[in-house]
């Protein structure tokens, strides 16, 4: 059996019977202690993987599988609700909680028949872009420099979700983006990572972030996948007051790769000096490839870009901030005994939470004050309408609109920046997606001198997702993207 | 830019994290850093701008009033950090 | 006025809607249930949960905004009121700030003959906390989440009331409105009720002074003395050359005084802003239209129609229209008999047997069939009215029906003219002296002539007829 196999590859093979889900469960549960060094897993449910496996089996033998995709492993982050299996967001403040509850979206991979292999690492409740602010500790992206042996950064928040894929820890895995969350590492680690319209997915269950921009989304090996994985977890959810009411679609059999006639916009806010080399010859290569392809280059605007990274680390934290007040150590998670009540909350609080963490509930908390609430979190709100509508005029002209994921690819676990807005800046382009509600897919395209992978990032107006994934097929067959990954944790 | 102290320890009072005397210093710097880099908006023209609480354009679904006995007191207290017989326990409120 | 002094009183009413399940989420409503029975995920604020909205607890908001005058708002949006307390698991509360579902409204209170208008300004949806319990340990408080998420209406009132008697007439008022719309139960006992009092102090003319807030009063009898106390020790300290600190404070039911609320004395900033797991409220004027043809005769209306149709005077019409169950009581009684009668009856026998049983309208041990089969038998002559009142402490006792009791006891009244006559000349021939006197100017007799009767009759004689042929016996 091939190394690596993706969702398509796995689900054949196991209609083919030329494998059976114990098997694979095993193969992957193996490479997942070989990458341990990797750390992508907060948790590992060998048994419940195992025991899930047999009954895939079991099923596929009565000819009663519930999904074509039944019995195949993947991975989960950290920040979705399992039941009865410990649910941390990567926090000490929730180390030894056990959810006696699943999240919609894990659900539905269940009801698929879609097996967890256990639950991915992150940045602390999804707040951060390169995995380090986790409470258990760095994941280490599986590429690695041309140049040097330095570990280097997955990305995040998702690091572990789009590491774990990247190193065949799991054939595909759940992720949140918030501000690029699954974009960034997707960018990163040379996988497919996609954010749905927000609605799309619900987010009951989901330890909650920023309430108006988290969104869940599968990374994967490939777009096929990308669009199999989101068909299963999308769709209106009742108990989430958020989730929209429009129908499922089936993205994955409805994929079409034409560009013929798809109009591409350029936006000049995203072109930069700063942008590397190799990043800047990824996204002209990727337009002369859609040309070719039969699509339409557009030169467009989206003035409030540059706006957009301040609105989010405006909204984003106020939301955080509200939406963390009930870790408080009352009802679960850690408590620190304290002789009066509001010390136990604040040495509960103060002990639970990290840095970053910290850093956000406060100036959240900031925004939304007193005397500061109009300057700050209703002009973001403002700022974010005007954001939402550069891209509503931007697709009055244009289908989709071509950029960079990132500014960068992979860099140092060891760089630590001065100061935190630097490395905010990694969600430089991920970020307005986010506050205009819009779906974005990072697909990998190439690899820079240092052989580290560059993402590009697609986007279309809300609930076009599939015009997006068929425009994200279409640039990944045609470019054929083969990760050249040396898997140097297997000694 | 530095975020002065005194508002730095009524946020943490406000939010219930402590902060401690050595880290005082560099969180101050550290948010007079966000803060600064937030601050951008302010120079942005949004006299006429309606603001955005959630990108969804849908009005708010409603549900039927049914009571569901879904949670027993024992699921709800499962993961409690302390509790007295079917009770949440803290140390003691006096109002 | 206390002591030369004006009174500016200003209250919110928080009302317990009546519904089935919490206002977003499913739990039961149901008060007295074990500790932590009735609480959901959402309502433990587990990590990853949502709310979504009750559509019937939107529905009784709009029904008690159109009950009090007042504008609904066709969209309106849920804020979270940010703060930590043991009792609020999310770390916030949802309710309404800004936008709220219902505007401007009024209510009309009738003091002493005099009708004044109190204004409202909002009410909105909120959720209720849970419940502390303070008393069980020496070291702990306990924490019961079951009133958590409940739906609550709170109903912010102008400070258009100037003395507690009016504060007190106020709540009744809204209570009433609310309990006959069905949308709160009232149940000042347990909660599903309850009032914070703004109290300021003023010399007439002067500026308004500052006010303090007394929370959580849950009878007329506390609102009415904590605002006399307030009142009296605002004052005490202004005429001491002290000013008095915008607080919130708590009355004591054993005292009878208020004192700060201790963890209230920091100023709180509740970071108010629209709640990102919830969409605005949206209302069509289609939806209010209907829901106003479901609204009942409000106790305004009724107490109107009251006066009109059965010639009630003011008080006796408030009275029996201040509580739905009575004036449904009353009108059922009412049907085809004499209403002074009844109102008689229905005011003074009946109040007075359930207050000193301390029973409810509902809980009546005389229905309204009975009572009007009873006076039945006195219009028609059958029994006195004297006789009537043992007849109906019997009824109450025993549950049994007049007829019953009436036959039983052989109770009917003797109107034969021909028996009365024969009594009559039994009483006459047994008492000649008196008859004598009588005869003589003694007029003052005829009263013992006519209890001689009853005695004899054992209180069944027909009181008109006997005094009838009494007179014309005697006058000859």
């Amino acid at each position: 059996m091939k190394a690596g196999l993706n969702l398509i590859e796995a689900s054949e093979l196991l209609a083919n019977n030329e494998t059976s889900s114990v098997e694979l469960t095993k193969i992957y549960l193996d490479n997942i202690n070989k990458g341990e060094e990797l750390n992508c897993y907060n948790t590992i449910s060998s048994e419940e993987a195992l025991k899930a496996a047999e009954s895939s089996d079991k099923r596929r033998k009565e000819k009663k599988s519930k999904s074509r995709f039944d019995g195949i492993p993947i991975g989960i982050k950290d920040l979705f609700c399992t039941k009865n299996i410990k649910t941390t967001a990567s926090s000490k403040i929730l180390s030894s909680f056990v959810p006696t509850y699943e999240s919609t979206a894990s659900q539905n991979c269940i009801n698929a028949g879609l097996i967890s292999l256990g639950k991915l690492n992150c940045d602390e409740f999804a707040m951060g872009s390169t995995n380090k602010t986790s409470y258990f500790g760095s994941v280490i992206n599986p590429w690695k420099s041309k140049n040097s042996d330095a570990n280097l950064v997955p990305g995040g928040s998702s690091g572990g979700s789009a590491a774990a894929v990247a190193a065949d820890l799991c054939i595909a895995s759940l992720g949140t983006d918030t501000g690029g969350s699954i974009r960034q590492p997707a960018s990163f680690t040379g996988t497919v990572g996609l954010k749905p319209t927000y609605g799309r997915v619900s987010r009951w269950g989901i330890v909650a972030f920023a309430s108006s921009l988290d969104q869940a989304g599968p990374i994967t090996k490939t777009v096929e996948d990308s669009a199999a994985l989101f068909e299963i977890i999308s769709g209106h959810d009742s108990k989430d007051s958020t989730s929209s009411i429009k129908q499922k679609e089936n993205f994955y059999d409805n994929l079409n790769s034409s560009v013929k006639g798809i109009k591409v916009g350029i936006p000049k806010e995203f072109k930069s000096d700063d942008l590397p080399v190799s990043t800047q010859k990824a996204w002209d290569d990727c337009k002369k490839l859609l040309q070719e392809n039969g699509a339409e280059l557009i030169d467009i605007s989206l003035p409030h870009t540059m706006d957009a990274l301040p609105t989010y680390y405006i909204i984003a934290p106020a939301e955080a901030s509200s939406n963390l007040a009930r870790y408080d150590g009352v009802k679960y998670g850690i408590r620190e005994n304290a002789k009066n009540l509001i010390e136990m909350y604040e040495e509960t609080r103060s002990i639970g939470f990290g840095d970053e963490v910290k850093r956000r509930i406060l100036i959240g908390t900031y925004v939304l004050s007193s005397g500061y609430y109009d300057a700050y979190y209703i002009k973001a709100q403002k700022v974010r309408s005007l954001i939402k509508s550069d891209y509503n005029e931007a697709f009055k002209r244009v289908d989709a609109i071509l950029t960079p994921s990132t500014p960068s690819t992979a860099f140092e676990i060891e760089n630590e920046p001065k100061d935190p807005v630097q490395t905010y800046l990694n969600d430089i382009f991920t970020v307005p997606v986010n506050l205009a509600g819009i779906p974005a897919i990072s697909v990998p395209f190439a690899n820079d001198e240092n052989n580290l992978p560059i993402g590009l990032q697609l986007i279309t107006n809300s609930f076009e997702e599939q015009k997006l994934l068929n425009i994200a097929k279409n640039v990944q067959d045609t470019i054929n993207y083969a990760p050249n990954l040396d898997k140097w944790w297997i000694k | 830019m530095e975020f002065d102290k005194d508002s730095l320890l009524k946020l943490g009072k406000l939010s219930k994290i402590k902060i401690d005397e050595d880290k005082l210093s560099s969180l101050s710097t550290d948010l007079g850093s966000i803060l600064k880099f937030i601050d951008r908006l302010q120079s942005i023209e949004t006299d006429n701008v309606d603001p955005t609480s959630n990108s969804l354009d849908q009005s708010l679904v409603m549900r039927d009033d049914i009571a569901l006995d879904e949670n027993s007191a024992t699921e709800i207290l499962e993961n409690a950090p302390e509790k007295e017989l079917d009770f949440f326990s803290v140390p003691k409120v006096i109002e | 006025m206390i002591d030369g002094w004006e009174l500016v009183i200003g209250i919110e009413i928080h009302a317990q809607v009546k519904s089935n399940s919490k206002l977003f989420s499913s739990s039961s409503t149901d008060f007295g249930s074990g500790p932590n029975s009735q609480v959901s995920l959402v309502d433990a604020a587990m990590p990853g949960m949502l709310p979504v909205i009750n559509k019937f607890c939107v529905e009784q908001a709009v029904r008690s905004g159109i009950g009090l005058n007042a504008k609904i708002n066709n969209k309106s949006i849920f804020d979270r009121k940010n703060y930590f307390y043991q009792d609020l698991p999310q770390g916030y509360q949802i309710s309404q700030f800004k936008d709220p579902i219902v505007g401007n409204g009024f209510i009309d209170i009738v003091l002493d003959d005099q009708t004044k208008r109190i204004g409202i300004e909002r009410l909105h949806l909120e959720q209720d906390a849970g419940k502390s319990l303070h008393d069980q340990d020496p070291n702990l408080t306990f924490v019961d989440l079951n009133r958590s998420g409940i739906a609550l209406m709170e109903i912010v009132s102008n400070p258009d009331m100037s003395s507690a008697d009016e504060a007190v007439e106020y709540v009744k008022k809204v209570r009433s409105i609310l309990r006959y719309l069905d949308t709160c139960d009232g149940n000042m006992e347990q909660g599903s009720l309850r009032a914070d009092v703004n109290v300021s102090v003023n010399k007439p003319g002067d500026e308004l002074g500052t006010r303090c807030e007394i929370k959580n009063l849950n009878s007329f009898k506390y609102i009415h003395s904590a605002i006399i106390y307030e009142a009296k020790r605002q004052i005490k300290l202004i005429e001491s050359g002290e000013s008095i600190n915008q607080e919130t404070r708590l009355y004591n039911i054993d005292t009878g005084e208020t004192r700060s609320m201790r963890s209230k004395e920091d100023a709180h900033d509740y970071r108010y802003f629209p709640d990102p797991d919830l969409l605005p409220l949206e209302i069509e004027d289609k939806w209010i239209e209907k829901i106003k043809s479901t609204i009942p005769e409000l106790p305004d209306q009724k107490k109107n129609r009251f006066i009109k149709d059965y010639n009630l005077n003011e008080y006796d019409a408030g009275v029996i229209v201040s509580d739905k169950a009575t004036s449904d009581y009353y009108e059922k009684v009412v049907k085809n008999r004499s209403p002074k009668l009844v109102t008689t009856w229905v005011t003074s026998e009946l109040f007075s047997i359930l207050n000193k049983k301390n029973l409810t309208i509902d809980e009546s041990p005389v229905s309204h069939d009975k009572l009007g089969e009873l006076i039945d038998n006195i219009e028609s002559g059958k029994v006195s009215n004297r006789l009537a009142k043992d007849i109906f402490e019997e009824m109450c006792e025993t549950g049994k029906s007049p007829s019953d009791i009436i036959s039983e006891k052989g109770l009917s009244q003797i109107s034969d003219e021909g028996e009365l006559e024969k009594l009559v000349n039994d009483v006459l021939s047994a008492n000649p002296e008196n008859v004598e006197k009588y005869k003589n100017g003694k007029d003052k007799l005829f009263s013992f002539f006519v209890g001689e009767a009853m005695k004899l009759s054992k209180g069944k004689a027909n009181p008109k007829i006997l005094n009838e042929l009494l007179k014309s016996k005697l006058n000859t």
